[in-house]
């Protein structure tokens, strides 16, 4: 049993005597003394480093010396230690950074600046050119918007003005036609040259009808053709027109002649005809005394008016005719008929009227116009008639 | 022997010795343990000051511990073990002064991680600005030939 208690002492005392664990303080320390900053550390706080070794080989004393818990309170009081010094040199390791940063910042910015202005520049060059294109584009599309129209406009100008003239021309064409239809009708056509009167006026009226559908071609051929037409029917129907007109005229002279005849006073008048000639005579009876070539006293009034009335229509030939009774020669009684009707030449020269309008003739006793066996009868045959001539 | 133990047994030698020697009393005692209370207590408010100063929360664990030895070192200082006490207060400056570097160290990171990040977010942009006239350069290139 004694034995047994000394190796156990025996054995205790060697356990004693061996090396004890390491102090997890004294691990932490010396792996934090492996990193690789610690030379630089040293520079920058070279206190702080040397109280750490100081501290942790103390503490590796200590832990030899089986002194654990003084071990691992210099331990830890290294690493905190080592751990600062560390902390300051990553201060100013940080320090350097951010300064370098700042300068690498503040170049940045300046590039950047640079960069952002020259973008605005060139943005703005880039915006000036688009602008321009722009203009560019809209001007060329506005010239050929308005050369277009302009071309269009030309051309409905063009178109309007053809048919304008084309208008104008149908309208001169219809006036044209409608003239030569008014000529036409002043001479009758309608009565002398009915068919082309009527063909005239169709066309005419198919040309209205064609200027209002704006058919100008059609209204101008028609009008040309009613106008021809028209001017056919004038053809015809003028002289027939002027014929028909001068044969009224005349008739209305004739008739206003013999109004005018039949309203003398003292003379006998009368109508007759002799073949193609009418004859208005105007019979002075008992002008002159039985063998007289010379007019008897009272007769200046029908004289004059006879004379007024050849002067009023002097397109009429006009015959002084003398006249006598049967009692004498022959050819005494044609000498005094004839210086009777010289008489009233002169009677009625003397009071106006041309006497190249005037013809005389000496009958004598022929054609009595009253009995010649009575006194009366054979004074009335001493007369002269005034006869105008005409058709 | 432990060594908690030889520490003691030194102090009770080393009191014992003052006090034979006629020196200290049981007042000066009194007045370290004022004094390290005082230290404490003024380490107590420096950790408060640290954690306002640990903004960017970087070191809470190293914070924690400073609190855990500074509570030690209270009751170390309770138990009148005075320089245990005295050993964790140094402990406990030594702490602060890394928290201190740490915090500083932090703050200088993240200060040059800003940095960083501005560089790289310039550099980006000075990237895409120089792509964007390399083709506005170009775009007007043709853009002025297809004009003539």
């Amino acid at each position: 049993m004694t034995a047994i208690v000394r190796i156990a002492g025996v054995a205790a005392l060697v356990a004693a005597c061996a090396t004890p664990p390491k102090p997890r303080e004294l691990d932490t320390y010396e792996a934090l003394r492996k990193n690789a900053n610690i030379q630089e550390a040293s520079k920058k706080s070279p206190s702080l480093i040397a109280a750490s070794e100081k501290l942790g080989e103390r503490s590796i004393e200590e832990w030899q010396s089986n002194d654990l818990e003084e071990s691992r309170r210099d331990a830890l009081m290294a690493h905190i230690k080592l751990k600062t010094a560390l902390a300051v040199l990553e201060q100013e390791q940080l320090k350097a950074k951010i300064s370098a940063l700042s300068a690498e910042q503040a170049r940045a910015q300046e590039e950047y600046t640079d960069l952002a202005e020259k973008l605005a520049s060139e943005t703005e060059k880039l915006t000036l050119v688009q602008k321009n294109i722009e203009v560019s584009k809209a001007a060329a599309a506005d010239k050929q918007r308005l050369s277009q129209q302009m071309t269009t406009e030309v051309q409905k100008a063009q178109a309007e003005q053809q048919r304008l003239t084309l208008q104008l021309a149908s309208e001169q064409k219809i006036k044209a036609a409608q003239l030569a239809l008014r000529t036409a009708e002043t001479v009758d056509a309608s009565k002398y040259a009915k068919a082309e009167y009527s063909a005239a006026n169709d066309m005419l009226a198919k040309a209205d009808a064609e200027m209002k559908q704006n058919d100008f071609a059609g209204a101008q051929a028609s009008a040309e053709v009613a106008k021809k037409n028209a001017d056919k029917a004038t053809e015809i129907a003028k002289p027939l027109y002027e014929q028909a007109e001068q044969t009224n005229q005349n008739k209305a002279r004739d008739e206003a002649l013999s109004r005018d005849a039949y309203a003398i006073s003292g003379a006998d008048v009368r109508l007759e005809r002799r073949g193609d000639l009418q004859r208005l005579v105007i019979a002075i009876p008992a002008l002159f005394s039985k063998r007289q070539p010379s007019i008897a006293p009272g007769f200046d009034t029908v004289l004059t008016a006879v004379a007024e009335l050849i002067k009023k229509y002097p397109t009429y030939p006009v015959q002084i005719i003398g006249y006598t009774d049967n009692k004498g020669k022959s050819s005494e009684l044609l000498a005094i008929s004839a210086a009777r009707a010289q008489a009233v030449l002169t009677a009625l020269a003397t009071r106006g009227v041309e006497t190249r309008r005037l013809m005389t003739s000496g009958l004598g006793a022929d054609d009595p116009r009253f009995d010649n066996k009575s006194v009366a009868g054979r004074a009335k045959n001493n007369r002269v008639e005034i006869v105008f001539l005409y058709h | 022997m432990p060594s908690r133990t030889r520490r003691m047994l030194l102090s009770l030698l080393t009191a014992t010795t003052c006090a034979a020697a006629g020196g200290w009393s049981l007042p000066a005692h009194a007045g370290e343990e004022d004094d390290l209370q005082s230290r404490i207590e003024t380490q107590r408010s420096g950790v408060a000051d640290l954690e306002k100063m640990d903004d960017l929360k970087s070191v809470p664990d190293e914070i924690t511990l400073l609190r855990a030895w500074l509570d030690e070192a209270w009751s170390l200082r309770s138990k009148h073990e005075y320089d245990q006490v005295r050993e964790v207060l140094d402990r406990a400056t030594a702490q602060a002064e890394l928290i201190r570097a740490k915090i500083t160290a932090s703050k200088l990171r993240a200060q040059a991680q800003k940095h960083e990040a501005a560089v790289q977010e310039l550099k980006a942009r000075i990237a895409k600005t120089r792509k964007a006239l390399s083709d506005t350069i170009t775009k007007k290139k043709v853009l002025e030939g297809s004009a003539q």
